[in-house]
């Protein structure tokens, strides 16, 4: 909820009264103008530093149908594609009290990846788009925007957000996957559909024995693989989170603020 | 700075338009002994070498784990045979190794001989190299000899039915995309509204002035930062994205309620085990059991064949890589794989080795897929090659036999050898 300051004295609420008329100061040259440059020149490389740390840690996982499996996917993709989000809800947050870091690299992210995948593995390389779909985070980038406007803590959203990041990234996506996951005959055995796709689409650097499909011993949980990866997920993102935090603290602002206190 | 300016440009369009596409696959790049000591191919045919889109292309052929394996990669354990081709220009259809079906990765052992069979549908019109190829887990991908395949353009746009086992049957060129596209934009467009809430009426410049004099944790309400007004409409936005959420997996569940986890099947494809053995080869020679000429290209092998059998023996084929040398007509050349992976095999003395006889032999080998492909160790760490000697008897039997030989290329006679 919106917080409301009581008890204020006489000298903060007069202090409060001035910063809301300098919040409406119009300033004719550079109010939209340098909006519009920051929030369009931004996406590049926004999207580039999300897309980068998702592919340093997350890979495959996010390329390939048959890569999209209950117990690694949750975990590692949850974890990567949360650092930058993080770093961008600190930015806009501690800068402009907009709750919007998350959602704008998602949606950043989302458009980077698309057009990606199209142009790239689409048109260039011919797979199948729906070989190759790049997964969206958009909705989980709203619920911890959400999440960090309710709390008003990075802790809280660490906590909180971490764990609901894992879980709807991996809800949000494994709908379009569910028609990849049903079985289908194929070289004499019961397949998925995702399965087959990588085996027909040929991968001559990569190849089947990459992926890590149910290695361990996750089926001890009554065969419920992926809540207890989505568990382990949570956690991770919430590593993460504290990640794109340090990227955000000390990597992007830091750097600036001494920047601009020299000049 | 105009005149630079200018050659920039002209580099870049040159640059773009005058490059020629690639259809390699690498293996010239990797080290001599990651081809020459780890696999052998060899009865590689691919075939036919003209289609049109739709149409199958068959790979078949042998490769053997040699036991000469070196110790400075990863034991063979896990393993993937493979088409190495440009993409996937053809689609692969069915897969058989040592007559088991083999639609994921096998267990593999030193000294194991895998017979395999790939069956692939032209997908994309072009002109393809393609290989055999086994991925080894710790190594990478071995390329077996490659063959040119034609694929001309066909009337009807190229399919990939697959027969669920409910019974429809799908065509995986566009299963599910189109809801993939439409759910992942849906999810977007929440995401632009929420983006354009915050962006289109307010302003950054006068916000920072304002963040920077109050905590982190002050939303401000009273001075106007997130309003009321604010919490309402993201609470709007919030609820719309779980309504969606929970929808579309209401609608998951019921339209799919069977779903599997991806499938994985890893054996160890039954090894043919031969009831004879025809011959024993000894490499002979020290310290050069053989030399290499850089000059022709020309490889030389010495060697001492016992012949162990009860029948007259002959060596038929010396197999390295994915190269392959016969001692035999035109036709028995045409007849052992890939043109530009097959050579002619020089055997001195030629004549077959009468049953329990020792013969020492030389292999001569002229070839510019030496050069080529890089299969020489000239100045490396291991200066060892291996390859399989293919010995067959008067009765149609035939044995393919590991030899390791000591290489030592002939420039460096002059200096230090005799």
């Amino acid at each position: 909820m919106a917080s409301t300051p009581v008890a204020l004295s006489g000298a903060e609420r007069q202090r409060r009264l001035e910063l809301r008329e300098l919040l409406n100061a119009k300033y004719v040259f550079i109010d939209r103008t340098w909006d519009a440059v920051f929030w369009i020149t931004a996406i590049f490389i926004v999207a580039g530093a999300a897309d980068i740390t998702k592919l340093l840690f997350a890979g495959d996982w996010d390329f390939w149908t048959d890569w999209k499996d209950p117990q690694w996917w949750p975990v590692v993709t949850a974890f990567a594609t949360i650092i930058i989000p993080s770093a961008l809800q600190y930015i806009q947050w501690v800068a402009w009290r907009f709750p919007t870091g998350a959602t704008y690299t998602c949606c950043c992210l989302f458009l980077a990846t698309w057009i990606g995948r199209f142009f790239q593995w689409h048109v260039a390389e011919s797979y199948p788009m729906n070989f190759v779909w790049p997964i969206s985070t958009v909705p989980a980038g709203i619920i911890l925007d959400w999440i960090l406007m309710k709390t008003r803590s990075f802790i809280l959203t660490s906590l909180i957000g971490g764990g609901a990041w894992a879980i709807l990234v991996w809800a949000f996506n494994y709908i379009p996957l569910a028609p990849y996951l049903q079985p289908a005959q194929f070289m004499h055995h019961v397949l998925t559909v995702s399965d087959v796709q990588g085996i027909a689409y040929i991968r001559s650097q990569t190849p089947e024995y990459l992926r890590h499909i149910e290695r361990g011993a996750l089926r001890s949980f009554l065969g419920e693989t992926q809540y207890v990866s989505l568990l382990f997920g949570g956690t991770l993102a919430a590593v993460g989170y504290w990640v794109g935090q340090f990227i955000g603290r000390y990597l992007a602002v830091w750097p600036i603020r001494r920047y601009i206190k020299t000049l | 700075m105009r005149r630079w300016l200018l050659s920039g440009i002209l580099t870049l369009l040159v640059t773009c338009f005058s490059v020629a596409q690639a259809f390699a696959h690498g293996e010239a790049a990797d080290e001599p002994f990651l081809k020459d000591l780890t696999v052998a191919f060899y009865n590689v045919h691919v075939s036919p070498t003209s289609i049109t889109v739709g149409q199958p292309v068959t790979i078949t052929g042998s490769l053997k784990i040699l036991e000469t394996w070196p110790y400075t990669l990863d034991p063979p354990v896990t393993a993937y045979i493979t088409p190495v081709v440009p993409g996937p220009v053809f689609a692969l259809v069915d897969r058989e190794v040592n007559g088991q079906p083999a639609f994921g990765s096998i267990t593999v052992e030193r000294g194991g001989t895998y017979d395999f069979k790939m069956v692939m549908r032209g997908r994309n019109p072009g002109r393809w190299h393609v290989h055999p190829g086994i991925a080894i887990q710790g190594t990478g991908t071995l390329i077996g000899p490659g063959e040119w395949v034609t694929v001309s353009p066909s009337d009807t746009p190229f399919k990939l039915n697959v027969m669920l086992l409910n019974g429809t049957t799908v065509d995986l060129e566009h299963f599910g995309g189109g809801f993939v596209w439409w759910w992942s934009f849906a999810g977007f467009i929440v995401g632009l509204v929420w983006m354009i809430y915050w962006t289109v009426p307010k302003r950054t410049v006068t916000r920072l002035a304002v963040t920077s004099q109050l905590g982190a944790n002050d939303d401000a309400p009273d001075i106007g930062l997130i309003t009321r007004e604010d919490h309402k409409w993201m609470n709007v936005l919030a609820a719309i994205t779980i309504l969606m959420l929970v929808g579309g997996w209401a609608w998951m569940a019921a339209k799919y309620p069977v779903r599997l986890p991806q499938q994985t099947d890893r054996f160890a494809p039954t090894l043919d085990t031969s009831s004879y053995h025809l011959a024993e080869v000894r490499p002979v020679g020290s310290p050069n059991n053989a030399t290499f000429d850089e000059k022709t290209n020309t490889l030389t092998i010495s060697l001492d064949v016992k012949n162990t059998g009860t029948q007259p023996i002959m060596l038929k084929q010396y197999s390295m890589a994915m190269a392959t040398f016969v001692n035999g007509s035109q036709q028995e050349l045409a007849e052992a794989g890939p043109h530009d992976f097959v050579g002619s095999l020089q055997v001195e003395p030629p004549d077959p080795i009468p049953a329990g006889q020792t013969r020492r032999v030389v292999l001569k080998m002229a070839s510019p897929i030496f050069d080529e492909e890089r299969l020489i160790p000239l100045h490396d760490p291991q200066q060892l090659i291996a390859g399989l000697l293919a010995v067959r008897d008067n009765v149609g039997r035939e044995e393919r036999v590991t030899v390791k030989s000591v290489l030592v290329p002939t420039e460096f006679q002059a200096q230090y050898l005799p």
